[in-house]
C-alpha cells in the first residue's frame, strides 16, 4: 500500500469538513488532506434544491447547493487538498487510516485527524416497521438525491414519518416532485420543529397532521400501498404510494467505533472534551457526528471554536 | 422427431432454487438435453435466498435418515467446492449454549446424537470456556458444546455459481415460466407453462414450497409443504466483532429456537422465528416476530440488542408433512421429486444431486460424463475476504474497482458492471444485491440507490424494475 503524511486529515467533505479545513488553514496554513467519499464534495447540501442555507454563517439566504459550493471553493483556493472518490475504511495505526479510491489504496498518516463524517436518517429497518417489503420507501436523503440529482420518478401521494426540521424539507422536496403530501405522522404531542410552521404548511400543502401517532405496519405488494399508524389505540390506514422517513438521526460512527473511540450509548457520537477532542489524543469529531443534529450553518459556526 | 424440436428436453428440472440448480447442474454433466425452469425471475430466489447461511455438520441431525446422510456428504462437497469457486466461507465454529439445568443435562444426548451421525469432533465446553469464546453473551451459561466444523457461507452465489456453471456445460435455463399443467402422453410430458411449453421424457420435481403443487400436476398427493415462516433481524456491522461463532440454543420439541449468527457479509444476525403459515407467498414480517425476536435476543446477549439494526427480512422453509427428506423415483411415472427440503438443503444440496444422478444411473437414463464442469471464480462477497475495493492489484488493472458506489457495503462500479453482465445476469435490484451486496447495508440502498439505478440502465440489455 502506498504511503502518504499531513499534518491535518479530514474525513469528511461537507459543510464542517470544508468549514474547518478552509478555517485551519488560514490559521496554521499547514499541509491539510479532506477525504471525501462522494465523487463531489459538499456533503447533503448538495442534493437540497430549496433556499435556506448560510443565514448564521454568511448572513445571506442560498440554496444547498450553492452553499456547498462556497465551501468546496473556499477550501480549494485556500489550498486544500481534496481527496475526492476516496474511503476511508479502517485504522491501521493509532494516527494512520487506510483509503481506497479509484487510485488505488492509500494509507494517510497525521498528526490530528478530524472525523466529520456526520449523520444519516435511520431507515424503515432500523426503525424496525414490520410490513411487507415494498417499492416507494425513502429518507429525506434519499428522496432528495431521486429528486434533485437524478430526476427520477418519486410517486403521487405521500406520508412523512416524523416532524423534524428535515420533514419540511422533505414535504417541500416533494411538493417539487409532484407528489402530493397527505399526511405527516409524528410519535409526539408537537412538532419537532418549529410550532410556527405547521399551520402554514398545512394550508400550503393540504397534509393531515397525526400526532401521538406511531407508524406500526406499511402494506402493498409490488408498491406500498397504505401505512397504518396507531393513534389513541385506534388503527387508522391512510392509502399513500410513498413514505418518506425523516429525521430519526444516527451519527455515521463507523470510523469513530472501529477506532475505538468512547462512544455515547444514548446518542452514539464520540465523546468529545470542550475543545472537540475525543477520548483518543490527537483525534477529533465534529460536526453533525456529534449529536444533536445541527444545521448546516450552525456546523460551520461550531467549526470556529475547535483549536489545534 | 421430437428430439429435434427446440421444446424437447431430455431432462426437465423444475425449480431453480439450490437444490434444482445443483441437480440440474449434476445431471448436465451426463446430458445435453437438461432444462432448468423457474417461476421467479432468478436463481436461488425464494427459500434459497432467505435461509440461515449455516454449512451445518449435520451433529443434530436424526441418525439413520437420509438427511443425515446427505448433510454429512454434502457439507464436505460444498466446502470444497466453495473453495474451489471462491464462494466465501468463514470457519467460525459453533456453540451451543444451555442456560438451564434441563438444557445442561441435555448436552449428553446432543453429543451421542453427533457421534451416532459420525461427527466426531464436538466436545463439551465449561461456562468460563464459553465466555473466553464469547464474552459478549450475558451472564448465565451454565455450559455447552462445541461444534468446531459448524461454518457459515455466502447462501447466495452457490445457486448462482451451480446455475452459471451448469450453463457453460450446456443447462438451458429459463426463468420467469411458472408451470401451469402437466400432461403425459405415451412416455413424453407435456408442460404447459407461461409463455411456452416443454417436451421432455424425465421430471425432477425440486419446486420447494410449490414441490406439493408439481406433485400434484404429476397426479400425486404423498407430500404436503406447509410453509414456516422465519423472521430474521440482520445488526449493523459494528456487532460483528462483538461474536466469534453461531451461538446455538438447545433444541426443543418446538425446533431449533433462534440462534445468533455472524454473517459472511460481516454482520449479525438473529432468528428465525418459525410460525406455520398458509400462504405461500406471505413474507411480512410482523410486529409479534419482531418483538419476539427483541426480547429472545435480549435474553441472550444485551450487547446486541444495543447496536443498530441494519434490516429485518422473513423468508419460508419448505416445511413438509414428512419426517426426513423426501426424495421419491416413481419409475413408472419417469419423474423423481425432491420435496421436503428444510434449512439443511444448501449443504446438503450437492450431495442431493449426486443421489438423484445415481437413482437415474441405476436406471440406465444416465451413462457416462460427457460434460466437464469448469471452476470459475465468482466476485468476492466475504467481509473477511479480499473484496474489490481493497484488492490492490484488481484496483490497478481497473481503477473502476476502486471506485465505490455502495458505501454501506463498500460495492464498486466495476462489480455492478460485473454483475450486469454476469451468465445470469440479474433482472432485479433484489438480483443485482445478492450478485454485489449492493444496497444490503445500513441505509439499505437510501444513499447509492438513485446511482445504481443509473448504472443499472446504462450496462442493462434488458429494463430491470
Amino acid at each position: 500500500m502506498k504511503k502518504t503524511k499531513a499534518e491535518i486529515l479530514i474525513v469528511g467533505g461537507g459543510p464542517s469538513g470544508l468549514a474547518l479545513a478552509a478555517e485551519l488553514k488560514k490559521k496554521y496554513s499547514s499541509n491539510i488532506i479532506l477525504l471525501e467519499r462522494e465523487s463531489i464534495a459538499g456533503g447533503i447540501p448538495r442534493h437540497t434544491f430549496h433556499p435556506g442555507y448560510g443565514i448564521r454563517d454568511l448572513h445571506k439566504f442560498m440554496s444547498g447547493p450553492k452553499y456547498a459550493n462556497y465551501y468546496v471553493n473556499l477550501a480549494k483556493k485556500l489550498g486544500v487538498e481534496i481527496l475526492t472518490s476516496t474511503t476511508a475504511f479502517d485504522w491501521v495505526g493509532a494516527n494512520t487510516l487506510a483509503t481506497t479510491s479509484p487510485n488505488g489504496l492509500l494509507e494517510i498518516s497525521a498528526d490530528k485527524i478530524i472525523l466529520a463524517t456526520g449523520a444519516r436518517e435511520r431507515a424503515r429497518n432500523s426503525r424496525l416497521i414490520p410490513g411487507s417489503r415494498p417499492e416507494g420507501l425513502f429518507t429525506t436523503g434519499s428522496l432528495q438525491q431521486t429528486t434533485y440529482l437524478n430526476h427520477q420518478y418519486v410517486g403521487s401521494k405521500a406520508v412523512i414519518i416524523g416532524s423534524e426540521h428535515v420533514s419540511y424539507s422533505a414535504l417541500m422536496t416533494l411538493h417539487h416532485a409532484g407528489v402530493k403530501t397527505v399526511a405527516m405522522v409524528e410519535s409526539n404531542h408537537k412538532t419537532q420543529s418549529f410550532g410556527a410552521l405547521v399551520l402554514p404548511t398545512k394550508i400550503r400543502y393540504g397534509y393531515k397532521f397525526f400526532t401521538n401517532s406511531k407508524l406500526v405496519r406499511i402494506e402493498g405488494k409490488g408498491r406500498v400501498s397504505s401505512v397504518v399508524i396507531e393513534r389513541n389505540q385506534e388503527l387508522i390506514s391512510i392509502p399513500c404510494d410513498t413514505v418518506v422517513f425523516t429525521g430519526n438521526w444516527i451519527p455515521d460512527n463507523e470510523l469513530a467505533r472501529r477506532g475505538n473511540l468512547e462512544i455515547d450509548l444514548e446518542t452514539k457520537s464520540p465523546m468529545v472534551n470542550s475543545n472537540f477532542e475525543t477520548s483518543q489524543k490527537n483525534i477529533y469529531a465534529i460536526g453533525n457526528l456529534l449529536m444533536p443534529i445541527k444545521s448546516a450553518d450552525q456546523c460551520v459556526l461550531e467549526t470556529r471554536k475547535i483549536d489545534l | 422427431m421430437l428430439n429435434s424440436t427446440e421444446n424437447y428436453f431430455d431432462f426437465v428440472v423444475i425449480g431453480a432454487g439450490v437444490v434444482g440448480c445443483a441437480i440440474a447442474r449434476e445431471i448436465t454433466k451426463y446430458s445435453n438435453s437438461v432444462a432448468l425452469i423457474d417461476r421467479l425471475d432468478d436463481v436461488g430466489a425464494d427459500t434459497s435466498k432467505a435461509n440461515t447461511a449455516i454449512l451445518h455438520t449435520g451433529f443434530d441431525m436424526k441418525p439413520g435418515t437420509l438427511e443425515s446422510r446427505l448433510v454429512r456428504e454434502g457439507y464436505e462437497l460444498l466446502y470444497q467446492y466453495a473453495k474451489d469457486n471462491q464462494i466465501s466461507v468463514e470457519e467460525t465454529g459453533a456453540i451451543l449454549v444451555a442456560w438451564n439445568e434441563t438444557e445442561l443435562a441435555e448436552l449428553d444426548n446432543i453429543l451421542e446424537n453427533a457421534k451416532a451421525n459420525n461427527y466426531l469432533q464436538a466436545r463439551k465446553i465449561t461456562s468460563s470456556e464459553i465466555y473466553e469464546f464469547e464474552p459478549n453473551l450475558n451472564p448465565g451459561a451454565l455450559g455447552g458444546l462445541l461444534i468446531p466444523n459448524e461454518y457459515i457461507i455466502d447462501p447466495w452465489s452457490v445457486s448462482i455459481s451451480f446455475a452459471s456453471q451448469a450453463i457453460k456445460a450446456g443447462l438451458k435455463l429459463f426463468l420467469n415460466t411458472k408451470v401451469l399443467e402437466i400432461n403425459r402422453d405415451e412416455n413424453t410430458f407435456n408442460i404447459k407453462a407461461e409463455n411456452r411449453t416443454f417436451a421432455t421424457k424425465f421430471i425432477i420435481n425440486a419446486a420447494g414450497l410449490y414441490s406439493d403443487k408439481i406433485d400434484d400436476l404429476l397426479g400425486f398427493d404423498e407430500l404436503e409443504i406447509t410453509p414456516r415462516r422465519g423472521e430474521l433481524i440482520v445488526f449493523d456491522k459494528l456487532a460483528r466483532k462483538k461474536f466469534n461463532h453461531i451461538i446455538l440454543p438447545v433444541p426443543t420439541k418446538m425446533g431449533k429456537g433462534v440462534l445468533i449468527s455472524p454473517t459472511i457479509f460481516g454482520n449479525v444476525m438473529l432468528g428465525p422465528t418459525a410460525v406455520d403459515v398458509k400462504d405461500k407467498e406471505d413474507k411480512r414480517t410482523t410486529q409479534e416476530g419482531l418483538e419476539t425476536l427483541l426480547n429472545k435476543g435480549n435474553l441472550l446477549s444485551s450487547s446486541l440488542i444495543e447496536e443498530e439494526v441494519t434490516s429485518t427480512y422473513a423468508g419460508l422453509r419448505a416445511a413438509s408433512n414428512q419426517s426426513d427428506y423426501f426424495i421419491k423415483y416413481r419409475k413408472e411415472n419417469s419423474s423423481i421429486t425432491v420435496g421436503g427440503i428444510r434449512s439443511t438443503g444448501l449443504t446438503s444440496s450437492l450431495a442431493i444431486g449426486k443421489y438423484v444422478v445415481d437413482l437415474l444411473k441405476q436406471s440406465n437414463l444416465l451413462t457416462n460424463e460427457i460434460n466437464n464442469m469448469v471452476n470459475f471464480p465468482m466476485p468476492v462477497l466475504g467481509e473477511a475476504f479480499n473484496r474489490a475495493y481493497k484488492d490492490e492489484a484488481k484496483i490497478s488493472q481497473n481503477p473502476s474497482y476502486g471506485e465505490i458506489i455502495c458505501h454501506c457495503e463498500r460495492v464498486t462500479k466495476q462489480e455492478l458492471i460485473d454483475a450486469l453482465n454476469s451468465t445470469i445476469p440479474p433482472q432485479s435490484l433484489s438480483g443485482l444485491s445478492r450478485r454485489t451486496r449492493v444496497c444490503l447495508g445500513r441505509c439499505q440502498g437510501f444513499y447509492c440507490l438513485s446511482e445504481v439505478r443509473k448504472l443499472i440502465a446504462e450496462n442493462s440489455k434488458e429494463v430491470i424494475s
